[in-house]
C-alpha cells in the first residue's frame, strides 16, 4: 500500500493528517500553535519498504486528539524536541527498538537496551536466531553480550 | 482431659528449628508484573497468608526469607533479581510463581524475556498459572512450610 498524503477520519473519530517528510515540522508547528500542546505519543511502524513514524497530539483546551502520520525510507526524521520536551524520551524509545533515527535530537542514545545492544529488536528484519544476554558490570551498568555464559 | 498439670513435648531441637522456621516465613516485597496483584491479594483479607506466619511483607532482602518471583523477568531485571537474592541471609527461599517465571509463558519467543528465572537463582517451589490464583499461591507456600519441615511434599 502506497503512503499518500492527505487527511482522514479514523475508526475513533480522530483526525489523521499523512505528510511527507519535508512537511512534518511545518505541520506539527502550526498544530502546536493550534493549542496541542501536549505530545502524547510517538510511535514506529515497520512496513518493510518504510517506516512509518505517528505523532499522536492531544489538545487540553479543546479535548481532542489528532494523529500526524509521515514515511521516511532512509530511517532517518526531524527531531521536534524543540517543539515538545517529551519528544526527547519518545524519540530515544523509538531509536533504541525501531532504529529510527531522530535529526537535531540532543542526546540520542538508547532508552531501554544496554548501548552495545546489536540492532533494533522491533523491526522486521531483526534476527532472533541471535540470542542476546545481559549482564551488569561492577559500576551497575548494563552490558550486552551474546555468551550464554556471561549474562541471562 | 485438662488436669492443670504442665504438658511434655519431646522433640528433636532440629525439628523444633524447622518448626519455628516454617511456620515465620516472612517474604521479600518484590512484584515484577501483573502477578503481583495476585501476590498482594494472597496478603489481603479473603486468603490471608498471616495465618500461617507469613504476614509481614519485607521492603529489605536483609529481612526477609522468602523471595516470590512475582512477574515476567526481563533480561534486564535478572541481574537486579541475583543481586537481590545475594542479599537476602541464609536460610532463603524462593518460589517461582506463574508461568513466565517458570519458562518464560507468552514471551518463549520474545527477544528480552529470560526463560525461567531457575537460570539465575535457585527455585524451592515452582506455582503454575497465569497469574495463580491467590490459593494457588498459599498452596504454593504450604508446601514450601512441608519442604522446610522435611515433610513429604505430595
Amino acid at each position: 500500500m502506497e503512503f499518500q498524503p492527505g487527511e482522514e477520519k479514523g475508526k475513533d473519530g480522530r483526525k489523521i493528517i499523512k505528510v511527507k517528510k519535508e512537511d512534518l515540522l511545518s505541520t506539527l508547528e502550526s498544530l502546536k500553535k493550534k493549542g496541542f500542546n501536549h505530545l502524547s505519543l510517538i510511535t514506529g511502524v515497520d512496513r518493510k519498504d518504510y517506516i512509518e513514524v505517528v505523532y499522536h497530539l492531544h489538545s487540553f483546551e479543546s479535548n481532542e486528539y489528532v494523529v500526524v502520520k509521515t514515511v521516511t525510507y532512509n530511517s532517518k526524521v526531524p527531531s521536534v524536541t524543540h517543539l515538545w520536551k517529551s519528544a526527547d524520551w519518545d524519540e530515544r524509545e523509538e531509536y533504541d527498538l525501531m532504529g529510527i533515527e531522530f535529526e537535531g535530537h540532543p542526546d540520542l542514545r538508547r532508552l531501554f537496551l544496554p548501548q552495545n545492544w546489536v540492532g533494533h529488536p522491533l523491526r522486521k528484519d531483526y534476527n532472533m536466531k541471535n540470542v542476546q544476554y545481559i549482564n551488569m558490570d561492577e559500576d551497575g551498568e548494563d552490558y550486552a553480550t551474546f555468551d550464554p555464559g556471561d549474562g541471562w | 482431659m485438662k488436669t492443670g498439670e504442665p504438658g511434655l513435648i519431646t522433640t528433636t531441637l532440629e525439628k523444633a528449628l524447622e518448626w519455628g522456621r516454617s511456620n515465620s516465613i516472612w517474604p521479600l516485597t518484590f512484584g515484577l508484573a501483573c502477578c503481583a496483584i495476585e501476590m498482594m491479594a494472597v496478603q489481603a483479607s479473603k486468603v490471608d497468608i498471616s495465618r500461617f506466619g507469613s504476614e509481614i511483607f519485607r521492603s529489605s532482602p536483609r529481612q526477609s526469607d522468602l523471595m516470590i518471583v512475582a512477574g515476567t523477568v526481563t533480561k534486564k531485571m535478572a541481574p537486579r533479581v541475583k543481586r537481590l537474592y545475594d542479599e537476602m541471609p541464609y536460610p532463603k527461599y524462593v518460589i517461582a510463581m506463574g508461568v513466565c517465571v517458570i519458562q518464560g509463558g507468552p514471551y518463549v519467543e520474545g527477544y528480552s524475556v529470560v526463560l525461567g528465572v531457575d537460570r539465575v537463582i535457585p527455585v524451592d517451589v515452582y506455582v503454575p498459572g497465569c497469574p495463580p490464583t491467590p490459593e494457588a499461591l498459599t498452596y504454593g507456600i504450604m508446601t514450601l512450610q512441608k519442604k522446610i519441615r522435611g515433610e513429604n511434599t505430595r
